[in-house]
């Protein structure tokens, strides 16, 4: 039992079945109906799609503050090009998404090769990246050709698009980190940097890699978003860094690195996607949610110390 | 009676690690406690400087039964430690660091001259004459570092002196300095307890000795009635067979450096025969580490050639020499080596995940087996193979290292320091074991601090001096001496 709880994916899935079910009690009406959860499901795909590298990131010992900006960037990038440019869409969605590989290169490259910071590194770009999405943008771009409108807003099976992209590469990745040894490194990478440097994993590519995916989730996150909504706005994403950040923390993350699952992004992102929905219907102030949220954190993170202190025996 | 510890017991989730637990300590008096890792020699200190409680007994101070509740208590009750691992804070000065908890103030602002001053006379009491007390920490070599150590642990006066391995980590003129240090204390009655992994040392600073095995008491004996073999003999409980130095050197040469110049060391020429071990010896600083890091990729080499089997190689990160097979022993095994949170099977298969997939995917049963059968090749002793490396001894530990190296399969193993701070055992184990693979054909370069250890299995020995090879050795008829002769000149 104890070890079970230890182990944030179960324990995360336990509360939010128990917390699930005093919702349902409480709001018979309004809160376990397929309308409810299709919209908390969309609600939380972008954050999520975003938190899946954002776990890599911090599995590998990183994490980074620029995929808010990321966000914007990348939907802005694309509306300008077909609006001032009238490229067509897979174009213009392709340019973004390079694009915002590039911004994650750059991260990764400073970060790993030139031994910058990953916070001052990842800060600093938040703010470039979030004056060059302005800068495309203005104060936003409507009118948005209809196939790229279509991207988020069709549905399937009565879900929204966002919620099976969002699905699709927590999927993907949650398969790849646990089944193939490429992602199965950033573990040892985040456990013991120079350990794993002397293993012989070419620890500096592998984190400019780890940035560069991130970054991409983040770029393809801020399409999915931009079509959803039809139009770019260069807030997009403000404040989702330390959301995303969040999430994957109550997902069973450490900022030492060497912790974590994919799943338990998505959890981590589920979980907080279902309390302000609780919230939202029984009317409490977004004030509120914020506080409650912030407090769930410290519980997890202060849960997480009482189990691993019990678990230390004796030191040698 | 400076100290006296009657019948302590300690337990952790009803394991005992203490078991009825006796000790008496005289003013003026140097005693040694000797164990094997695990014996509970940690506990026992954790207990006097009141990090711990005990679960019955009695502390007697000065004929006072005391209990320490926590370490500020134990600390002004006169008791001092100084830590195997460093408690220093790099970003800070000398002198913050020896008065980090008693500054010189008045009206709560710190009063720089006299801290300046104060800790002038404390390190002039110590002979450190070399060390300013406004320098930083962190530019302190490691041996400069123990000794502010040692200085923090004084500014306080204590009546008793714990020190735990203080000669780990420092060169040997340092330890010539440290145990005249302590010579000077014993005079001016600080009782003193050592602990070390030395016994050279032991025999040489201590008046008494106290052997603990497995959490239990063995005795208190003057060193004067004791011999070397006896020692080992009551901290083992076995005697320890004497080592037979076999060679099992082919004539092949499978590992050639050439004129291999780099940061810290210049014009290295060597060969390495099948089956032998080539002991690298020097001084810590003389360069022996960087030699084996420049072979294995990971620091930069400035010129010259490595030649495995008579090709040609280009390492440029230690990924091209575990290909070309080359496998490396790191020293400083916990920042180094394990990665502390991760299972022994992820520790073990660290380097060749690949060879525990199917189909290009991760298999962990495959995984489980590959780590069992190392397990019990090289004696791991854990519950199981999902036990972090961090909660293993020192000697598990390093076998799990071994583990990882031998998986590559590698014709040629580089290995700094293995036995550092593990126990008798778990040392003749590893040495063992290192004879056995050269029997199977595998050439290894070793570098090691211990001397009669190197004398005892190696096959020739390099003396390294200031970066540059200072003399070749037979280590069949090398004697100690003539190894510090060539290290030291």
């Amino acid at each position: 039992m104890l070890k079970i709880l230890q182990d944030r994916t179960y324990s995360l899935a336990l509360t939010i079945a128990v917390a699930g079910l005093i919702f349902s009690s409480i709001f018979p009406d309004n809160f376990p109906t397929f309308t409810n959860f299709s919209q908390v499901l969309l609600n939380l795909s972008i954050d999520t799609i975003v938190a899946v590298g954002m776990m890599i990131l911090l599995i590998s010992g990183a994490f980074d503050l620029s995929v808010g900006s990321v966000v914007a960037f990348s939907g802005c990038l694309a509306a300008y090009l077909m609006d001032f440019y009238l490229l067509p869409v897979p174009l213009a969605v392709s340019m973004a998404l390079l694009a915002s590989l590039m911004i994650g290169w750059l991260n990764g490259y400073l970060i790993a090769y030139q031994g910058i910071n990953p916070m001052i590194q990842t800060l600093a770009a938040m703010g470039i990246v979030r004056g060059m999405a302005l800068m495309l943008s203005g104060s936003g771009i409507q009118n948005l050709p209809y196939w790229f409108n279509a991207i988020s807003q069709s549905k399937l099976l009565g879900l929204q698009m966002p919620v099976w992209y969002m699905i699709l590469t927590v999927a993907l990745f949650a398969f790849f980190t646990h089944k193939h040894i490429f992602f199965r490194r950033y573990y040892y990478i985040g456990a013991n940097e120079k350990a794993a440097e002397l293993s012989g994993i070419q620890v500096k590519k592998m984190k400019l890699y780890a940035f560069m995916l991130s970054a991409a989730l983040a770029g393809m996150a801020g399409i999915l978003l931009t079509s959803r909504l039809g139009a770019a706005l260069p807030t997009f994403g403000r404040g989702m860094e330390l959301k995303v950040i969040t999430a994957v923390i109550l997902g069973g993350a450490s900022l030492q690195g060497g912790m974590g699952k994919i799943s338990g992004a998505l959890l981590g992102a589920l979980f907080m996607g279902l309390v302000s929905n609780a919230m939202v219907i029984a009317r409490i102030s977004g004030y509120w949610q914020e506080i409650i949220l912030g407090c769930i954190l410290i519980l997890a993170v202060w849960i997480d110390l009482f189990f691993a202190k019990r678990a230390i025996g004796k030191s040698t | 009676m400076l100290l006296q510890l009657q019948n302590i017991s300690k337990s952790f989730a009803s394991i005992p690690a203490l078991d009825r637990v006796n000790l008496d300590l005289q003013a003026g008096e140097v005693q040694a406690i000797c164990g094997e890792n695990g014996a509970g020699k940690s506990t026992l200190m954790n207990i006097l400087t009141g990090n711990l409680q005990p679960d019955s007994g009695h502390i007697i101070l000065e004929g006072k039964s005391v209990q320490f509740r926590n370490y500020q208590d134990a600390t002004q009750q006169g008791i001092s430690i100084v830590y195997q691992s460093f408690s220093l804070i790099e970003t800070l000065s000398v002198a913050e660091n020896i008065f980090i908890n008693h500054l010189p103030q008045r009206w709560g602002l710190i009063r720089h001259t006299d801290l300046k001053a104060q800790t002038t006379r404390l390190l002039d009491k110590l002979q450190i004459k070399k060390i300013s007390p406004n320098t930083l920490v962190s530019n302190l070599a490691q041996g400069q570092k123990q000794m502010v150590e040692i200085a923090k642990a004084l500014s306080l006066n204590p009546k008793i002196l714990i020190l735990d391995e203080p000669t780990a980590s420092i060169t040997e003129s340092e330890t010539k300095v440290l145990l005249e240090i302590i010579r000077e204390l014993k005079l001016q009655s600080v009782g003193i307890i050592y602990i070390s992994h030395r016994l050279s040392e032991i025999f040489e600073i201590a008046d008494r000795v106290s052997v603990l095995k497995d959490g239990n008491y063995q005795g208190t004996w003057p060193l004067s009635e004791l011999s070397r073999e006896q020692l080992i003999d009551r901290m083992v409980g076995r005697k320890l067979e004497p080592s037979t130095n076999q060679s099992f050197v082919q004539s092949e040469v499978v590992l050639e450096v050439k004129n291999l110049t780099g940061e810290n060391f210049q014009q290295i020429n060597f060969q390495l025969k099948k089956g032998e071990i080539l002991a690298l010896a020097g001084l810590v600083g003389s360069g022996r580490t960087e030699i084996l890091r420049a072979i294995y990729g990971s620091i930069p080499i400035f010129s010259g050639e490595i030649f495995l089997e008579g090709k040609s190689l280009t390492i440029k990160h230690p990924q091209d020499a575990i290909q070309a097979g080359l496998a490396y022993v790191p020293e400083d095994r916990k920042r180094l080596g394990i990665f502390s949170e991760m299972t022994i099977r992820d520790n073990i298969l660290a380097v060749r995940l690949d060879k525990a997939t199917s189909n290009g995917l991760w298999n962990p049963s495959k995984a489980e087996e590959i780590a069992q059968e190392f397990k019990e090749k090289l004696r791991i002793i854990s519950s199981s193979l999902a036990q972090k490396a961090i909660t293993l001894s020192g000697g598990n530990q390093q076998k799990i290292i071994l583990a990882k190296c031998l998986l590559q399969n590698p014709k040629v193993l580089l290995v700094d320091e293995p036995t550092h701070g593990i126990d008798i055992g778990a040392k003749f184990e590893i040495y063992k074991l290192l004879k056995k693979l050269t029997e199977e054909g595998m050439s290894i370069v070793l570098i090691s601090s211990e001397l009669p250890e190197i004398i005892a299995i190696a096959d020739r020995i390099l003396v390294i001096r200031e970066g540059q090879i200072a003399g070749e050795l037979n280590a069949r008829t090398a004697q100690e001496n003539e190894i510090v002769n060539l290290a030291t000149h």
